[in-house]
């Protein structure tokens, strides 16, 4: 009910009645934290750095390494946004309305996590490659081509990050009190003003915490782009297709080089999207309870 | 009149949680919803607010007709029972909402905000966050928003419900105190009698989704018309007694008639009320200075601190029936609940065992006598119709269920769970075939107003011939399972009895919601005749709607029989009422004639046979 309580509560927690608060099994969970997790991004960044931070800035700014890193974010972007919008209606329409096949929708979102990225990209070229209907139909009539364009790692992406936003969103709106939007409305607020004052508030975060999750995931996609952007370097190429080409000509610097940058802004986007979340469980919603 | 409902009705899912109700609530008035919970309380409220629609009927707010306007353009101030402060904003920004919907300038928000802080005496703690606050400031906050606007009316559903017993006093004095300074029209729906008892200038009783009654919670108290708002508000003894002229008389016992109970009932049964403080007790019948009820037992002794409760058990007073407290199936003790001041208790102090005197200082009589139901089951098929349209029947009516059982006991109790509760009682009674001797033993020694069979129209009448000469009841034939009852057919053409036909129907179909068409039919169309009808189906149009059932007249010249038919399969209706023929001179009743050829061309329909008393009965028609 207070403040003075929830604190109380944090602070005289009970002790686990599991052994495992005991130093071995700590120790054992951390080392391997480290050997699997830490060491390896360690080395990467050792790597990258070998030569020296200007050596590895002029491996970046290369001119189609540069722009494989400017097509790979602003690809990104542009997923990140239409999958906030969108990501946001579905979870909106799953959790307050009711329809035939609500239950199998719910259900498949989760598809994409488990459908090989490779697949994914296979089903997207057979669905609107030049060759087939609906893509030669855009290329004659409009002359703009999907596959083996961005617009394809546009697509590419928003397929494979469709769960995030859903996801986050989800539970939230789940819990949110339907008396509240009544209040407002016996108030004389709009069907508009309610989402905007009522229901987008306590959604922000949520909403954040998705897109910047689902960006970090885009940012380092390889299956299904190689097989959906065509990979022409300075036009379709992206930046972890950019670094499987370095490795097989064997330009190790260059391709340590990018994966450097791509893992800073991918952990970057995490840190920071992890300290939304963790605002979010413990800010002022927390103490209400 | 600054709220009206009429016939307003809400169905979830075919369930009815809104049972046309009706209502008028004037300009400043303070008025209580009182109900238990699933009662249709709050759906009432939601639906003056338009949170929920109405599936009938009207709603009116300041003469305004406000039925299909969303909840945005109603003007009505709502508090919920959780608050439903808005968390992202301070208690400033959640009075302004409103105001700031309503582009109302800076400005004048703030001064609008300042005069509701002060007014629910919340000043200074605009800047805080809902959570900061107790739930009894937030309740004042929710308080301030709604009113902030200026509302028509002001609607709270369980405001005081989720504080502590502390809080919930100071806040329910300062609510009341509030809304006499504004005047603005209240309701106010809990399910707390202390509460609606301090708040309400009016109350408003609700069960099942009908309002059941309404009046001051003194008239309440004091005066109920129903058995159902008599037990529900504080505790109360009923017992069957008999009218005689202008006197009721309780066994041996006679006391003056005060309330005009005989309009109703028709047969001379009246039910008595009287509260625990109505009673005084003494060693002697001497010492008494009120009528006498008879010598009791004490078998249970509390007390609460103002007061002393005692039960006493008295012997069976013949021709008298306790309703309540119950007492087990045969039985025919009464059970008598007293209670009185401490001083009386140590000027004759009592104890368990001891046998003293009751007397009667006051009494009151129901003008809406209870029902009593005989449901019949058999455990085949057909009696599921009757376990689920008399449970239904039952719980809708507020009556007393007796469940009897032919043959095994095991089917009796997977009818008994069949039938639910939300009825005054159920008694449940076994005994073996054939079922009209076993309906007779049993409504001999406990006399029924309705007996419920399932029937299937094929089987033709001989069965319900043998069940109305064995007592003095009517006779619902359930021929469908399931419990709607929406549309009665009322034949006043029948023969003679007529007006008995309506004045049941009236009593039953006014817990159900249902609708009655009241049809005559002559056989030709002669002035005389058509007029003499006319005349009395206005008279019976005019009883069923003294029970507040829609009712529509309808003539049609040909033969009865045909006519009845005709109307039958022209409009969907669930339910038949028909009067009994009059029995022979040896006492049998048939049903050859005109019942039989009409039942004969029905299909899923119910029949209600209702029994004529008109040779006996005193009351006329207004």
């Amino acid at each position: 009910m207070n403040t003075l309580t929830a604190k109380t509560q944090a602070v005289i927690r009970r002790r686990s009645p599991l052994p495992w608060r005991h130093w071995g099994i700590r120790t054992i969970a951390i080392s391997y934290l480290v050997v699997m997790l830490i060491i390896p991004l360690l080395v990467i960044l050792q790597d990258g750095l070998r030569e020296g931070l200007g050596e590895l800035w002029r491996q970046v700014t290369l001119p189609i390494a540069w722009h494989a890193l400017k097509l790979t974010l602003w690809t990104s972007a542009v997923m990140m946004l239409i999958n906030t919008i969108m990501g946001t209606l579905t979870a909106f329409i799953l959790v307050r309305y009711d329809f035939p096949g609500k239950s199998f929708l719910n259900a498949v979102i989760d598809l994409p996590l488990a459908i090989p990225t490779l697949v994914t990209g296979v089903m997207l070229v057979i669905l609107l490659g030049p060759q087939q209907a609906i893509g030669a139909w855009l290329k004659e009539t409009f002359h703009f081509s999907i596959i083996f364009a961005p617009p394809g790692i546009i697509l590419a992406l928003l397929y494979l990050t469709f769960p995030f936003v859903v996801r986050s969103v989800q539970p939230v709106l789940l819990e949110l009190d339907l008396a509240q939007e009544h209040a407002a409305a016996t108030l004389g607020a709009g069907g508009w003003t309610i989402f905007r004052r009522i229901i987008l508030p306590p959604l922000t975060l949520p909403i954040l915490t998705g897109a910047l999750l689902s960006f970090a995931r885009a940012i380092g996609e390889f299956g299904s782009i190689v097989i959906v952007a065509g990979n022409i370097p300075l036009y379709s190429q992206t930046a972890a297709v950019y670094v499987f080409g370095e490795v097989e000509s064997e330009n190790r610097l260059g391709a340590s080089a990018v994966s450097v940058v791509m893992v800073t802004i991918a952990f970057g986007l995490m840190m920071f999207a992890n300290y939304l979340r963790n605002r979010s469980r413990f800010g002022f919603r927390k103490e209400n309870e | 009149m600054s709220i009206v409902l009429k016939n307003v009705t809400k169905r979830y899912d075919q369930q009815i949680v809104v049972h046309n109700v009706s209502l008028e609530i004037a300009d400043g008035e303070f008025f209580v919803l009182l109900g238990s919970s699933g009662s249709g309380k709050t759906t009432v409220l939601n639906m003056i607010a338009g949170l929920t629609s109405a599936d009938r009927g009207q709603i009116q707010l300041h003469s305004r007709d406000v039925t299909n306007l969303p909840t945005q353009k109603r003007n009505v101030g709502f508090v919920f029972q959780n608050y439903a402060l808005f968390e992202y904003m301070t208690v400033a920004e959640n009075i302004e909402f409103g105001l700031s919907v309503r582009k109302v300038s800076r400005k004048a928000r703030q001064l609008k905000r300042d005069e509701m802080l002060e007014l629910v005496g919340l000043v200074g703690l605009g800047d805080r966050t809902p959570h900061q606050l107790s739930g009894g400031q937030q309740q004042r906050v929710a308080l301030a928003r709604a009113l902030a606007l200026e509302p028509d009316v002001l609607l709270l559903d369980e405001p005081l419900g989720a504080l502590d017993a502390k809080i919930r006093g100071d806040l329910r004095r300062s609510l009341k105190a509030i809304q006499r300074q504004l005047g603005v029209a209240a309701i106010l729906v809990t399910h707390d009698q202390e509460e609606a008892f301090d708040l309400a200038d009016r109350i408003g009783v609700m069960s099942y989704g009908r309002l059941v009654e309404v009046g001051s919670p003194r008239d309440l108290y004091h005066h109920p018309q129903t058995e159902f708002v008599a037990s529900f508000l504080g505790t109360a003894n009923i017992l069957l007694g008999q009218t005689q002229g202008n006197q009721i008389r309780i066994g041996p016992h006679k006391f003056d008639l005060s309330t005009e109970a005989a309009r109703f009932s028709g047969d001379g049964r009246v039910q008595v009320v009287f509260r625990p403080e109505d009673l005084l007790l003494a060693r002697g019948k001497a010492a008494l200075d009120c009528t006498p009820l008879g010598e009791g037992v004490v078998t249970n002794l509390g007390f609460n601190g103002p007061n002393e409760r005692i039960r006493l058990e008295l012997p069976a007073i013949p021709g008298v029936r306790a309703i309540a407290p119950t007492v087990p199936f045969g039985k025919q003790n009464i059970v008598i609940e007293a209670s009185r001041s401490t001083d009386h208790a140590a000027a004759l102090p009592l104890s368990v065992g001891e046998k003293a005197w009751v007397g009667i200082q006051r009494l009151h009589t129901l003008s809406h006598p209870g029902l009593s139901f005989l449901v019949v089951t058999d455990g085949s098929l057909r009696s599921q119709s009757a376990i689920s349209l008399g449970g239904y029947l039952a719980r809708m009516a507020h009556a007393r269920i007796i469940l009897l059982g032919i043959g095994d006991d095991e089917q009796l109790q997977d009818a008994r769970k069949q039938i639910g509760s939300g009825m005054a009682s159920v008694e449940l009674h076994t005994d073996g075939g054939p079922a009209h001797f076993a309906i007779a033993r049993s409504v001999e020694k406990n006399p029924v107003d309705l007996v419920i069979v399932g029937w299937r129209p094929l089987e033709g009448l001989g069965f319900a011939e043998q069940i109305l000469q064995s007592g003095d009841h009517h006779l619902l034939l359930a021929a469908h399972p399931g419990t709607r009852l929406e549309n009665a057919l009322v034949c006043a053409s029948s023969g003679e009895p007529g007006k008995d036909d309506v004045m049941f129907a009236g009593r039953l179909l006014r817990h159900l919601g249902a609708q009655a068409t009241l049809l005559t039919a002559i056989e030709n169309n002669n002035d005389r005749q058509s007029r003499l009808a006319e005349s009395f189906m206005d008279g019976g149009k005019h009883s069923l709607e003294m029970f507040g059932v829609p009712t529509q007249n309808k003539l049609r010249i040909g033969e009865p029989e045909v006519e009845i038919v005709k109307e039958m399969r022209s409009g969907k209706y669930d339910l038949m009422v028909l009067g009994t023929p009059l029995p022979n001179r040896d006492g049998r009743i048939s049903m050859t004639g005109l019942v039989n050829s009409v039942i004969k061309n029905t299909d899923n329909c119910s029949l209600l046979l209702v029994r004529s008393h008109y040779h006996k009965n005193q009351f006329t028609l207004n």
